[in-house]
């Protein structure tokens, strides 16, 4: 999703363009302006209509009973949101999203944090190894699901087929189809990648880290442990917060893999909130119900932004 | 990893044993990550009575009969001008709108200029589970759904609050002046917005291009709510549908699979540069 990428901007929190205080000036509205505000107008019509209007829609329609099909529907008041936040199928989609959005994000951001040491410490063919490092993140998750389904299969699979040539019969599972292990198996799959821009985005960082810094300390005596914890892991602070974010507000809506993979089973036992909205407002008729579960989701997604960013920043500002 | 004991002045010419060893290695890493991908591809030259047989089994020969067989017999090619359209029609309407938008919004400034920045940039903490079910039912009432344009459309509201972020971060920097002389020599705002503006701003728009196009061409979820049986679909959705349907085609699963890989790689390799110069424009102040 590109939505990923957006934060990258946006969690540096810069202040809003002000523009300049036109010297002094106040500003009219003079032809300038309003030719701006035309310049504006097309874009932000558009946004408004794909944007803002429907989330407002939704808040709406999580008022109501409303099926998804039917021209009819009555006002319930908060009822969908007490059903809610009282059934154990959400707070099960919750804690799948909690284990594969929050672990997620830590495993991958420690395994691109490796590679981008890694690629860090080279001095050859610097260029030729960052661009295969980046290779495998342009098989979408869709497309590495999709094998995975295949490669996972009980009978026909590669994985438990080698099992079976090894002798270990005892170790073939229905590895997408065991509610003991299916979460486990999505975590791997979704955490089975070398970062990809993750990566790229610790390795500028990296690169950044001013050499005379490190050098300054190791002459001091320190550590290669010591350097990394005193010198190089405070200057990456920010780029941890980026990271971290991004692949927090990602494994909220992690949904790709649930849909290829297991369609939220065996019975519910794999569903993630994203993919409950889904199955809830276009599987089961149930769009009121839907709806109040998304707004759930915006207002845990805002909370995780908002909170995250302050965090992880004071952590910054300590750094 | 003893690598860079020396520092690294001297370091430039000779091939230490430690940056072997970390060649080595993320060689290794990428062999291993690639494995489902790779697996694919081997796959993709065998038949399915040999992929069931023997699933570790290599290809005898590189046959493209699966290929063949992918664009005859099922909507794939379809789906692939679907998706190549959705992708390209939704970049040409974001480029049309978006650094408009974003230099007005710039220019126009004060206490108005801040608060449709901000409105923009909210859409980022929207989740587009949140607007699906209304956009559904709209989308219905106006007649555009399952059509490719409700998904363009769809598409550019997310897209929109990204492309205002990154654009307006840059005019900042552009300076005043250059327009402002060219409004003197009688050009209408238009015109030096895009004669003399836009070309300033390529740095941003590479950028925003290529990392829209690669999660367009990616995208699942909105082509799956918005395209329902009465288009072919984009190519995942089109896969999608054939690993529910088609469930005997394992072979056909993993051509298409690889199919719709090709293209992400060709643009990667096209525009590397800016690829990685677009993850670093954003990072690096942190």
């Amino acid at each position: 999703m590109t939505d990923q990428q957006v934060l990258v901007k946006a969690l540096p929190a810069e202040p809003p363009p002000i523009a300049r205080p036109a010297a002094g000036r106040r500003p009219r509205f003079d032809r300038q302006r309003i030719a701006m505000l035309l310049f504006i107008a097309p874009a932000a019509l558009l946004y408004a209509l794909m944007m803002i209007v429907p989330s407002l829609q939704s808040i709406q329609l999580s008022l109501t009973n409303w099926d998804g099909i039917s021209p009819t529907f009555q006002y319930v008041g908060l009822r969908n949101y007490e059903d809610i936040l009282t059934a154990d199928r959400f707070w099960n989609a919750v804690k799948n999203t909690l284990i594969l959005g929050l672990g997620s994000a830590l495993i991958v951001n420690v395994i691109a944090l490796a590679v981008a040491m890694m690629l860090d410490k080279l001095h050859h063919a610097q260029g030729f190894f960052r661009t295969i490092v980046y290779l495998p993140a342009l098989v979408s998750g869709f497309i590495a699901a999709t094998i995975w389904k295949y490669v996972l299969n009980y009978n026909f699979g590669a994985v438990n087929s080698t099992l079976k040539s090894l002798g270990l019969d005892a170790q073939t599972r229905d590895w997408l189809g065991d509610h003991d292990i299916v979460i486990g198996v999505l975590l791997f799959i979704i955490c089975f990648t070398l970062g990809g821009n993750t990566t790229l985005i610790y390795l500028a960082n990296l690169q950044s880290v001013p050499q005379e810094l490190v050098e300054a300390a190791r002459i001091d005596g320190a550590s290669r442990a010591q350097v990394f914890r005193y010198v190089t892991w405070p200057m990456l602070a920010g780029a941890v917060t980026v990271n971290m974010t991004l692949m927090m507000i990602a494994g909220w809506t992690i949904f790709d893999q649930i849909m290829v993979l297991t369609l939220g089973g065996p019975g519910f036992v794999s569903e993630t909130m994203a993919f409950f909205i889904y199955k809830v407002g276009f599987g089961e008729y149930r769009a009121g119900y839907g709806s109040a579960a998304a707004v759930v989701l915006f207002v845990v997604v805002m909370a995780t932004t908002v909170i995250a960013n302050r965090y992880m920043r004071s952590r910054e500002i300590q750094a | 990893m003893t690598v860079t004991k020396q520092g690294r002045a001297g370091e430039r010419r000779r091939l230490t044993p430690g940056e072997v060893v970390v060649m080595a290695v993320l060689a290794i890493l990428v062999l291993a990550v690639s494995f489902p991908v790779l697996y694919a591809l081997l796959n993709s030259f065998r038949g399915y009575a040999d992929i069931t047989k023997d699933p570790m089994g290599l290809p005898t020969s590189i046959d493209f009969g699966n290929y063949v067989t992918l664009f005859q017999t099922t909507e794939y090619g379809e789906a692939l001008l679907n998706t190549l359209i959705i992708t390209a029609g939704t970049l040409v309407i974001l480029m049309a709108l978006v650094p408009m938008a974003a230099y007005g919004i710039e220019r126009v400034g004060g206490r108005t200029g801040r608060w449709i920045y901000l409105l923009f940039i909210a859409g980022l903490m929207i989740p587009f589970q949140v607007r699906m079910i209304p956009l559904v039912t709209s989308m219905n009432e106006i007649g555009l759904y399952s059509t490719l344009p409700s998904v363009m459309l769809v598409h550019f509201g997310g897209s929109a609050a990204f492309g205002v972020l990154l654009y307006c971060s840059f005019i900042k920097s552009v300076p005043r002046e250059i327009e402002e002389a060219a409004n003197m020599d009688g050009a209408g705002r238009l015109r030096t917005f895009w004669s003399i503006v836009f070309p300033m701003l390529l740095p941003v728009t590479s950028a925003f291009v290529i990392i829209q196009a690669l999660g367009l061409w990616n995208d699942f979820f909105i082509p799956l709510v918005f395209l329902d049986a009465s288009s072919a679909g984009t190519i995942n959705v089109a896969l999608s549908r054939m690993s529910g349907l088609m469930a005997s085609q394992w072979e056909l699963i993993y051509t298409g699979a690889i199919v719709a890989t090709v293209p992400s790689v060709i643009l990667f390799a096209a525009f590397q540069r800016y690829f990685i110069k677009g993850m670093s424009i954003g990072a690096v102040k942190g």
